[in-house]
């Protein structure tokens, strides 16, 4: 028992680094330009696509694959962002209904090129084994935690001490009062959103080798993640990192006690049962003034 | 004037096309398909375009109406019209009591636990097999049975059930429009706070448009199984929902005709127009993009603008 405790504990880090991953994007965003983005997960899927085609068909390194992936899903979230996001500034109706828009293009456009069918990644880091304690696990699973360890890492510096990290703070602290004191908001939008889908890039790439690439992989991370959000409260960005861990470690233990069929459900009960009695979550910063 | 003449000779032509178009089984199939996809619609258009409710779930409440149905006709052995009743009921009892969970939220909140529901509703759907039969779908759903020596049986008379049904949903709508019931629905999509200050007791309100929306969505369902004589998780999605709200943005949110041009321009269009059918939705998903950015009044909005323009 306490080794399948252990060992689904890991599964769940796991999967709950990607969420994190997700979630740190959206409320990053959500943070500055006030769109929930539910195109994001989607997002997540064509980075891991790209990581796939640089991976299978260019350079064969993973590691440059994940940065081209960055770097092309980066370029992808700043167009999106000048093409429809900021026109739409203001009028949450349309855009999340643009959002909806871009899901369907998105994701059947990946369709039309790459086929319905899931693709394979084969890094070695899924097929070597390390072991911890009696289990052993894929050195994939190690990396994709220890990846999005560091990478938060590196944002909370950056966040917290950086001039630019400081200005993102604080247009989504008072927009009006950041523009008062100088902050260019339209260039924190856009390059909050060019660093919210490189890191929905870094998710899809990390996880590509190991749950397969399919063009409905990021739906539920992009769910999952907006659980985590909700759970660590809207708004707050240390709220979505322990968020989108707490979530999964939950669903992957339930399975212990669960049919597995019910799991995605339990992200689910969480966040609407969170919202009802816990509308602020751990963090709580409702941004501006959601009652 | 001009509207209503137009609207008698649609009419008239749509209860011709059996007759004028009897070596053409495609087209009554697709005809049929269109008012299966804008019974929903119109329960959306309620709650989306009169109220302003963004519901991402909306199919899910069709689910509630179909399985409802399925059970009740091939496992309790019910006629027919009472299990389409009873269906339609659980559907807006349902919609009801999940309604009122989600209209303790507002804005993106409560677009997000409408998401949730809907996901947990399909994964109910298709996992739950002792009653849904699981993923694999609820096989051997009966055609509809004859009412009054009148049987549904042959394609053309579905065509004649299918779109009956969506009459009666294009005039409940059009009757709430009218009434004073729909006028406070519209005060609360301009102005919740405005309304509530004038007495008016927004989350009753809300929740009984909530309740009617998916009621009628739940007919939809219902006809939409019956039709296909299976009931699948898949047509109860989470993509189906998107695609519901695509058709009631691309008619034009808020106006009477809006789901049904909207249904016609998804469903319909397509089929003739062969488009491959890997770029359909590529197509319908940067259309909904470019409605949102240019025209927000959806098809109707451009036709009536147009209109407008002709008669000046």
């Amino acid at each position: 028992m306490l080794s399948a405790i252990l060992e689904q504990t890991i599964n769940g880090l796991m999967a709950g680094s990607v969420y994190v991953l997700v979630a740190l994007g959206m409320v990053l965003i959500y943070g500055v330009m006030h769109v929930l983005n539910f195109a994001h997960g989607v997002l997540l899927m064509v980075g891991a696509y790209v990581c796939h085609f640089f991976f299978t068909r260019v350079t064969g390194s993973y590691v440059l694959s994940i940065a081209l992936a960055i770097i092309v899903l980066c370029l992808l979230g700043i167009a999106l962002e000048r093409a429809v996001f900021r026109p739409l500034q203001g009028n949450l109706r349309n855009q999340v209904i643009a959002s909806l828009g871009l899901i369907l293009a998105i994701e059947h456009l990946v369709i039309a090129v790459w086929g319905p069918n899931a693709l394979q990644m084969k890094v070695p880091a899924t097929s070597a084994l390390v072991a911890v304690g009696e289990l052993r696990f894929p050195v994939q699973h190690l990396l994709v935690i220890g990846v999005t360890l560091v990478v938060v890492a590196i944002l909370f510096v950056f966040l917290k001490t950086s001039k630019f990290g400081t200005a993102i703070r604080a247009t989504s602290q008072d927009r009006q009062a950041a523009m008062v004191v100088g902050i260019p908001v339209e260039r924190i939008d856009w390059i909050t959103f060019g660093l919210g889908t490189a890191l929905a890039a870094l998710g899809g790439a990390l996880i590509g080798p190991l749950f397969l690439v399919f063009p409905q992989m990021g739906d539920a991370p992009m769910v999952k993640g907006l659980a985590g959000i909700l759970l660590g409260g809207m708004g707050s960005v240390p709220g979505a990192v322990i968020g989108g861990f707490i979530i999964g470690v939950a669903e992957s233990l339930s399975t212990l006690f669960m049919p597995t069929d019910y799991r995605d459900s339990v992200a689910f009960a969480i966040m609407v049962l969170i919202l009802l009695v816990w509308p602020r979550g751990l963090f709580g910063v409702r941004v501006r003034g959601e009652d | 004037m001009a509207s209503r003449i137009a609207l008698v000779v649609v009419l008239l032509l749509l209860f011709a096309v059996p007759a004028l178009a009897q070596q053409q089984p495609y087209l009554l199939h697709v005809l049929i398909l269109c008012c299966l996809y804008a019974i929903p619609a119109v329960g959306l258009n309620l709650m989306l375009g009169y109220t302003g409710l963004v519901s991402l779930g909306h199919m899910a409440f069709a689910g509630i109406g179909a399985y409802t149905f399925a059970v009740l006709m091939v496992d309790a052995k019910m006629p027919f019209w009472l299990a389409l009743v009873l269906g339609v009921l659980a559907a807006g009892a349902g919609g009801a009591a999940i309604g009122a969970v989600c209209l303790r939220f507002r804005t993106h909140f409560f677009m997000i636990v409408t998401l949730a529901f809907g996901l947990m509703l399909f994964s109910v759907m298709n996992n739950w097999d002792d009653v849904t039969r699981g993923a694999a779908g609820f096989p051997g759903i009966p055609r509809p049975a004859p009412l009054g020596g009148f049987s549904f049986g042959p394609l053309q008379n579905f065509y004649y059930l299918a779109l009956g049904a969506a009459l009666v949903a294009f005039a409940v709508q059009w009757r709430v429009a009218r009434s004073g019931f729909g006028r406070v629905l519209m005060a609360l999509r301009q102005d919740e706070r405005l309304a509530r200050a004038k007495g008016v007791n927004a989350m009753l309100y809300k929740t009984a448009v909530f309740a009617l929306g998916s009621a009628i969505a739940g007919l939809g369902g219902v006809l939409h199984v019956s039709f296909l004589r299976v009931a699948a998780p898949a047509t109860f999605s989470l993509a189906e929902s998107i695609n519901a709200v695509l058709i009631v943005i691309v008619g034009g949110a808020g106006s009477l005709a809006g789901p049904a041009l909207g249904a016609l321009v998804f469903v319909g269009l397509p089929e003739y127009l062969r488009v491959a059918s890997e770029w359909r939705l590529v197509v319908f998903g940067v259309l909904l993009v470019l409605i949102m950015l240019f025209a927000p009044q959806g098809l109707s909005g451009l036709i009536e603008s147009a209109w407008r323009r002709v008669r000046r």
